[in-house]
């Protein structure tokens, strides 16, 4: 048996350790400490909520399997997360067994919050170990816990931890190591926890408290004075708007050397590959087809990673609440709450991440609404074909100062985010409900953000994008190949070789469909993979018109093709289309998976497939009246 | 004898000013949905007998509101602070 075999084999016996406690309270930072790159990531069985598992071993060597369990201020459940994390504690998913421990992680400034819910847990009877993270704030603001008499008090055994610091976990690992061996116990019913009333649980945290704690008041004055300016009337949204402005700007401009190395990169195996491998339909599929599609693709990882390493910070140092708070207003007019701000910051990069950050959506039909106006938000992915467009139809000079292709993709941009509100409205009335939306959301304390969390965080987040390019979005590029390749041109051809294959007589008779709003035969074959993948559509069209370059040097070379093949109008109309292209198939599978109904995938294509048609035909035919 | 001030919603308290909550209660003639927003308003600590104190309301319309109970901070919406009762300091 190699070493990896008995790796494996340990993990598989090792006690399972359920980590738990409220949002915000150190918990994943703690779960990251002891785990490092030892962690997966995957989906509970029948929902998208992220189920992250890890393993690690004591300093005795005794090995552990740890979930890190999604945040919860009760076992009451109110969110689907919170189902989950009382379904695992509780036992009642049968794919993940009981755990054997749990560690309750505690933020040791706000016990009269934390408290509450190992209280709760503790009616299940499972064996149990009460990390009292953050100690080092609370010692910083005079804070005094005596952590023995906790333990007495809670009859379970407390340790300090600090899980931001390296060795912070050390304490926890010690205690682990006093309990081996773990003794399974089968948890109480769930009905145990709701035996007693919140009020006489918070009864019994209150004496606790007033026992073991000395100057348990002191509060964080530090937050108080930031959230003085940042959730100012006048200061908070200028300071939000000047933030996000800044994010964007970091986004397209750090990302520019990434992504040409990306690209040079890419096309250098291509050209390798050319030089040296027989002309032949092998070569064929490798260059044009693997190499050239999914080099497309791969060259926004720096785009989407650059978003991410913002929303991560935010996220981590305590603002994203904050800025939910401040357009709470504003999307409140349209009938969502500002936690919907999360999700749909999160679709700019991509808005699969955006459909599943919607969990933490309370109320269902909010919920349901933010998953689907998320695609509106304008994507990476569509920054490819409008900069394509762009660039060969949109004139290079400044209007007002700034630059007129600028201006088109704000433009762009802000029909995606006025459409999205537009629909928010509309699917708000037309569902009748007059019910009122709760935001009850937590501000944390701010601090400042972990580099380890945060590489961790974006390493994630490569991970699976790359699991997309690699699986999807391969797929489609391979079989766009075969489509446009297969059969080949017939003798005395006069058309472009892929007029004969089958994607051009897909795209012929699509045209039929597409001609009122402008688009050819030509545009039509790139629209199909279009709609799997939409960055896929600039290769298509490099296909489509014969160039079989990649990265940039194809979009400068399509670019007079383009200019000299399309009308304005059809450019324009082109344009219109992606604001509200119907959605990419990985998108509407995670629509379906994060709602439960394929009902809602097929509900989200075709309201934005028409809307795409509407706007795209209002456009050519105004353009065309104006002589373009 | 001294008259105490008398009880108001928490959706009513101004900015700056601190309370004790005595009650919170669905409102009256709503559903479920009511009954299970007030639970949740106790499990995030309020609870009767706990000190809060308003520490800002969003503008405009004085929404939504930035309240602390304990030592932690939650932001609700009016309708929701409105089924707490406090008295006011």
């Amino acid at each position: 048996m190699g070493v990896t075999e008995q790796v494996a084999q340990a993990v598989a016996h090792a006690p399972m350790i359920a980590l738990l406690g409220n949002p915000n309270c150190g918990k994943t930072a703690l779960f990251n400490r002891l785990t490092g790159s030892r962690q997966k990531v995957a989906n509970y069985a029948g929902v998208t909520i992220e189920r992250k598992e890890g393993h690690f071993a004591s300093p005795q060597g005794h090995p552990y399997r740890v979930l890190d369990l999604p945040g919860a201020y009760s076992l009451s459940a109110h969110t689907p997360d919170e189902a989950i994390t009382r379904d695992v504690v509780g036992g009642l998913r049968a794919n993940d067994g009981s755990p054997d421990v749990i560690v309750c992680v505690v933020d040791a400034t706000n016990l009269r919050l934390n408290l509450r819910l190992v209280l709760e847990i503790q009616r299940l009877g499972l064996p149990m170990i009460l990390c009292l993270n953050m100690v080092d704030v609370a010692k910083k603001r005079g804070i005094e816990i005596d952590t023995a008499k906790l333990a007495r008090e809670l009859h379970m055994t407390v340790v300090e931890t600090v899980a931001v610091q390296s060795g912070g976990e050390k304490g926890l690992l010690r205690a682990l190591d006093e309990m081996w061996p773990v003794v399974p116990v089968k948890p109480q019913p769930l009905a145990a926890i709701d035996a007693v009333s919140v009020e006489d649980t918070q009864r019994e945290v209150r004496r606790i408290l007033a026992a073991v704690t000395k100057n348990y008041h002191n509060t964080d004055e530090l937050s108080e004075k930031i959230d003085n300016v940042v959730l100012h009337p006048v200061a908070g949204p200028v300071i939000l708007a000047v933030l996000m402005f800044l994010i964007f700007q970091a986004v397209f401009t750090w990302a520019a050397v990434p992504m040409d190395m990306i690209s040079a990169g890419v096309e250098g195996i291509g050209q390798l590959l050319s030089t040296h491998m027989a002309e032949g339909v092998l070569r064929s599929l490798l260059v044009e087809g693997i190499i050239g599609g999914v080099g497309s693709v791969l060259v926004f990882l720096p785009q989407i990673l650059i978003l991410f390493f913002f929303i991560l910070i935010l996220e981590d140092c305590g603002y994203l609440p904050r800025a939910a708070f401040l357009l709470d207003r504003l999307m409140g007019g349209v009938g969502l709450s500002g936690r919907a701000f999360i999700p749909l910051l999160s679709s700019f990069a991509c808005a699969i991440p955006g459909v599943m950050a919607a969990r933490t959506i309370q109320n269902p039909r909010d919920r349901l609404v933010t998953i689907m106006i998320a695609p509106l938000m304008t994507c990476s992915a569509r920054l490819p074909v409008y900069a394509l467009v762009i660039a060969a139809f949109i004139p290079e000079r400044e209007v007002w100062g700034v630059s007129l292709q600028g201006l088109i993709l704000f433009a762009l941009y802000f029909a995606g985010i006025f459409s999205a509100m537009g629909v928010a409205w509309f699917m708000k009335r037309s569902t009748g409900s007059k019910a009122k939306q709760a935001l009850m959301m937590e501000l944390p304390s701010y601090h400042w953000p972990n580099l380890r969390n945060l590489a961790i965080g974006l390493w994630e987040r490569a991970k699976i994008f790359l699991m997309r390019v690699g699986t999807v979005i391969l797929t489609l590029m391979v079989l766009l190949w075969a489509l446009s390749s297969f059969p080949g041109a017939p003798a005395g051809a006069t058309h472009p070789p892929i007029y004969y294959s089958i994607a051009g007589m897909l795209g012929r008779a699509l045209e039929v469909v597409f001609a009122p709003i402008g688009f050819g035969w030509e545009i039509c074959i790139a629209l199909v993979p279009g709609m799997a993948a939409r960055e896929v559509a600039v290769g298509a069209l490099g296909t489509v018109y014969a160039l079989s370059q990649t990265g940039d040097e194809l979009a400068t070379s399509l670019t007079p093709v383009l200019a000299s093949s399309w009308s304005l109008a059809t450019a324009l109309s082109l344009l219109a289309w992606y604001v509200f292209a119907p959605q990419c198939l990985s998108t509407l599978s995670v629509v379906r998976r994060e709602t439960g109904d394929v009902k809602y995938a097929f509900m989200m294509a075709g309201y934005m497939f028409a809307l795409a048609y509407a706007a795209s035909f209002i456009t050519y035919h105004v353009a065309r009246t104006l002589g373009a | 004898m001294t008259l105490a001030p008398s009880l108001i919603n928490l959706d009513a308290l101004a900015a700056g000013k601190s309370g004790t909550v005595v009650h919170v209660a669905p409102a009256s003639g709503e559903g479920a949905d009511s009954a299970d927003l007030a639970r949740r308003l106790m499990e995030l600590g309020f609870v009767p007998g706990e000190k809060i104190r308003m520490l800002k309301r969003g503008m405009p319309g004085g929404e939504p509101l930035a309240i602390k109970v304990g030592n932690a901070t939650f932001a609700l919406r009016r309708y929701e602070a409105a089924l707490v009762s406090v008295q006011p300091e």
